[in-house]
């Protein structure tokens, strides 16, 4: 009964997922990307995606990045992201948002970041002093805050997040491995239905509850994937 | 006398409330009635409770030669180990109450309005007190079920138009559990859904300070 | 040009290690930052936080120790946490354009095909002690990195102190450019093909090679609580943790606090001093020492809590007396709002719109806001000068673990003060804490104390 959720494959785990849908990807560079779930997607006929993916490529490394798989099928129309591609690398982001089939927003990281924690933490969101004086104050409301000028970022979620993790119980508490964490924690408390990708599933009870970094409750469905 | 006649015990109510929790789903309790509310939750359900002491999927409460000061809920009880805990941090906690993660919260009260204000966190005339998680749980939780005497001490109802006390929430609860009632607050006004056993509708009207929306489906209390 | 001599990047990493302090939190950026600060093990006992969500302890790595004890791991909402709270001592950013007045444009932010997007720059160029930008001196059309202007908005304003190339050190004095060091073959006019930048001459140019500092050995265990606290002043305020009962007080600072005997203090933490009257969490037949403990000793003038007082009005607290006696203010936060505000103290928030306490009395006289149809009241981040606080176990650098509900608000407030203390039953060596167990990493520490083995928490 305590497996209910637990998944048998991708598919069913993301037989909900809709054209349009905003999907909150974890993952940088090799580490923690949930390849299984993303190779899954780009199976399902669905398309108009939002996808917050950051950054998409480690900056100046080769061009591919784990989007690869949806972007090649069109199924992206936005990005938001703080770092999209590397210019002139042949990245697929760049020719689709060249040739005009993708929007991209960009967004530095932290504040990025800022804006999905507010999202899963119940704020409207947050006013920071980061980014002042630079051309970021021009984007974004600005308000004084005790003498001091600050950007008002507003939360952000997303309808699914996709992420990745080493360990887990059947309940979704989860555990991460290095640097595999990155977006995990804050991804899967932002969106209404958190899938996660997990190498080692277990019984509740075989986790140190010490040692958990994203507790079940942020935590819908679960898929084991094989994935090192 | 009203005052005397026979109300529900405790564990009824909680009983009554136990049959709100979505199986699957995420539960945090406050203290007094509410926190008797587990014992009642049926074995077929799967139900996790969520404390702002920082532990999730807490279960029992623990053996008086097993208690540990590093393992207590948020009414400062002992609790057991059970499989299946987490623990996290205070800000953690409230991310998961105030994000939407959290699918019921079930608080005891002073008083709640017919349109579902609630005020549980200080008597006026004592000047000061606590609000502990309680806003944050009317503000966050998805669904906020008060369970509670249906009148004070004093026989004062505690159920009113508009709240006296300064209040936690505002329109915020979505169903009263009494020991006399089940009712539920709307924009239209307090709708009663259920009654006690040996009460009438119009006793229970009459020992509560707001009116009552009476439909043809009033039930005796289902438990 | 192209036959002169240029550094290679561990000669490049090299001059940036020089720049690095014992306990140095480093942060690096994208690119060519993030290569150098996997090469800076020659530092000595810093911090390197990269964008992936390591937070790397050179510790013991000169002792060419490979296993980087005292590491740990974090997510990236972790990461932002540090930069823009203010906790990075020096972020090391890859430029792509400089100008004299210490404006930047991350090398990431330039080869975006104009969509200027920055990666962590701009976090990283936000709140640091120091920023040194690296870069090649020149890109492949030969272009310098010395600008006189920024040919797109730049990622930080004034913000650069010092430029390391691989044929120059610079820094940005007061009227612009200061040519500190350059390499062998090189002339200071190759510096920049614009005449117009000036770059004034050191009167001690070398070409690089410096003496080595000796090393120092950094200490953050005091042999007492009152040792840890001697220059907490009357009027600060301090952040006391514990949810209510003994489990995650620091009972033992506590005691020293009030041994400490500073005045006038404000006081932040859940409640301002219960179990000891309602036996909150307390084994029974034990009464816990708490903050009742300076309440008595009239070292309290203000209170921030959410739960300040005893559940019951008939068995009033320590605090409640004072309060009615009128010798103590109150702040009374709602639970996840104080938890809230102290992250935000520490993550370099200013204020956050929750909708916690619309509508209640705890709205009155703030800023409300209606976002996608739902109504938000503005909160305000917190901090404080000091902070006491209960861990399990510390390294000698400072990670700290928790046990169980202990940990409540430890965690929050320790990056939220500019004096953390901690409170540990035991100190272990370096590398005993698994880096993915560490909760509150060595950053947020400055002090540590044992737990005296023979102190009891209970009166």
């Amino acid at each position: 009964m305590a497996a209910r959720k637990v998944y048998a494959s991708s598919e069913n785990a993301l037989a909900d997922v809709f054209s349009g849908a905003t999907l909150l990807i974890g993952g940088i560079s090799q580490y923690g990307i949930p390849k299984t779930l993303i190779n899954a997607l780009a199976d399902k006929d669905i398309s108009e995606l939002v996808c917050v993916f950051s950054p998409c490529s480690e900056f100046g490394a080769f061009p591919l990045t784990a989007l690869d798989p949806l972007l090649k099928r069109g199924q992206i129309s936005r990005l938001i992201t703080a770092f999209p591609f590397y210019q002139n690398t042949g990245s697929l982001i760049e020719s689709q948002w060249s040739s005009g089939n993708l929007s991209i927003e960009v967004i530095p990281q932290g504040l990025l970041s800022e804006k999905l924690r507010a999202g899963g933490a119940g704020l409207g969101g947050v006013f920071t002093p980061v980014g002042i004086g630079t051309s970021w104050s021009t984007r974004y409301e600005t308000q004084e805050i005790d003498g001091r000028q600050c950007l008002f970022l507003e939360a952000l979620r997303g309808d699914f997040a996709l992420v990745r993790a080493q360990q887990s119980d059947n309940l979704g508490n989860l555990i991460y491995k290095g640097m595999e964490r990155n977006w995990g924690p804050v991804m899967a408390m932002a969106a209404d239905i958190t899938i996660a990708e997990v190498t080692d599933i277990y019984d509740a009870g075989d986790l140190d509850p010490e040692l958990i970094i994203t507790p079940g409750i942020f935590v819908n469905r679960l898929i084991q994937s094989g994935q090192s | 006398m009203l005052e005397d006649k026979e109300r529900l015990p405790r564990e009824v109510v909680a009983m009554r409330v136990a049959k709100e929790l979505p199986d699957g789903g995420y539960v945090n309790l406050g203290i007094g009635i509410p926190t008797l509310v587990s014992t009642f939750v049926s074995d077929e359900s799967m139900v996790f409770y969520h404390s702002e002491s920082g532990v999730l999927n807490c279960g029992p409460l623990a053996d008086e030669d097993s208690q540990d000061i590093d393992l207590i809920n948020a009414g400062g009880q002992f609790l057991a180990t059970v499989p299946g805990m987490a623990f996290f941090s205070s800000v953690d906690g409230f991310a998961m109450i105030r994000g939407g993660h959290v699918d019921v919260t079930v608080l005891g009260a002073h008083q709640v309005s017919a349109k579902g204000d609630l005020a549980n966190w200080m008597l006026p005339e004592r000047g000061v007190g606590n609000i502990g998680g309680a806003m944050d749980l009317a503000a966050g939780a998805k669904q906020v079920i008060v369970a509670m005497e249906h009148t004070d001490r004093t026989n004062n109802s505690k159920i009113v138009d508009e709240c006296t006390f300064p209040i936690t929430g505002k329109e915020c609860v979505s169903l009263i559990v009494t020991d006399v009632a089940v009712m539920e607050p709307t924009h239209e006004g307090l709708v009663l859904k259920e009654i006690a056993p040996g009460w009438d509708v119009d006793e229970v009207q009459s020992i509560t300070l707001a009116h009552l929306i009476i439909t043809d489906d009033v039930k005796e209390y289902e438990l | 040009m192209l036959d002169k001599k240029v550094l290679s990047l561990d000669e490049l990493a090299f001059k940036v290690a020089r720049e690095i302090r014992p306990g140095n939190v480093v942060a690096v950026g994208h690119g060519m930052a993030d290569v150098i600060g996997k090469r800076l093990s020659s530092a000595p006992d810093a911090w390197i936080i990269d964008g992936y969500g390591g937070l790397i302890s050179t510790h013991g790595a000169s002792k060419s120790s490979k296993d980087k004890q005292g590491s740990s791991f974090h997510g990236v909402s972790d990461v932002a946490s540090i930069m823009h709270g203010g906790h990075v001592d020096i972020a090391i950013v890859e430029a792509g354009e400089i100008t004299a007045s210490g404006d930047i444009v991350s090398l990431s932010t330039l080869s975006t095909a104009g969509l200027l997007a920055p990666g962590w720059s701009v976090d990283l160029l936000d709140n640091p002690r120091r920023v040194i930008a690296v870069a090649k001196h020149f890109n492949s059309m030969g272009e310098s990195v010395l600008k006189s202007n920024c040919t797109v908005n730049p990622d930080g304003i004034g913000c650069v102190d010092m430029i390391i190339t691989d044929i120059a050190v610079l820094e940005i004095g007061d009227n612009g450019f200061v040519l500190k060091e350059l390499v062998d073959g090189w002339d200071i006019d190759d510096l920049t093909a614009d005449g117009s930048i000036h770059i004034e001459s050191s009167q001690s140019i070398t070409d690089g090679e410096v003496d080595k500092e000796e090393e120092t050995e950094l200490s953050k265990l005091y042999d007492t609580g009152v040792a840890a606290m001697s220059d907490l002043p009357d009027g600060a305020t301090v952040m006391i943790d514990g949810f209510a009962g003994p489990g995650g007080m620091p009972h033992y600072l506590l005691v020293s606090l009030r041994d400490h005997g500073a005045k006038e203090l404000t006081i932040i933490g859940n409640t301002a001093g219960i179990a000891r009257v309602v036996n909150f969490g307390t084994p029974a037949g034990k009464q816990a020492i708490d903050h009742t403990l300076l309440i008595d000793n009239g070292q309290v003038s203000k209170a921030v809590a959410s739960y300040p007082v005893s559940p019951s009005a008939s068995r009033p607290t320590a605090f409640e007396l004072a309060y009615r006696r009128g010798d103590v203010e109150l702040e009374l936060v709602p639970q996840g709002t104080l938890a809230e505000r102290l992250r935000s103290g520490g993550a370099g928030i200013s204020a956050f719109f929750t909708p916690t306490g619309v509508g209640t009395l705890i709205a009155e006289g703030k800023q409300s806001r209606i976002i996608k149809g739902k109504e938000y009241i503005l909160e305000k981040g917190l901090r404080a000068d000091f902070c006491i606080i209960r861990g399990y176990k510390a390294d000698k650098l400072g990670n700290v673990i928790y046990k169980g509900t202990s940990r409540n608000f430890n965690p929050v407030m320790a990056p939220a003060a500019d004096i953390t203390i901690v409170e540990v039953d035991e100190v272990v060596e370096v590398g005993t804490l698994e880096p993915d167990e560490i909760v509150t990493p060595g950053i947020y520490i400055d002090r540590i104390v044992i737990r005296p083995k023979d102190f009891s928490p209970y009166e």
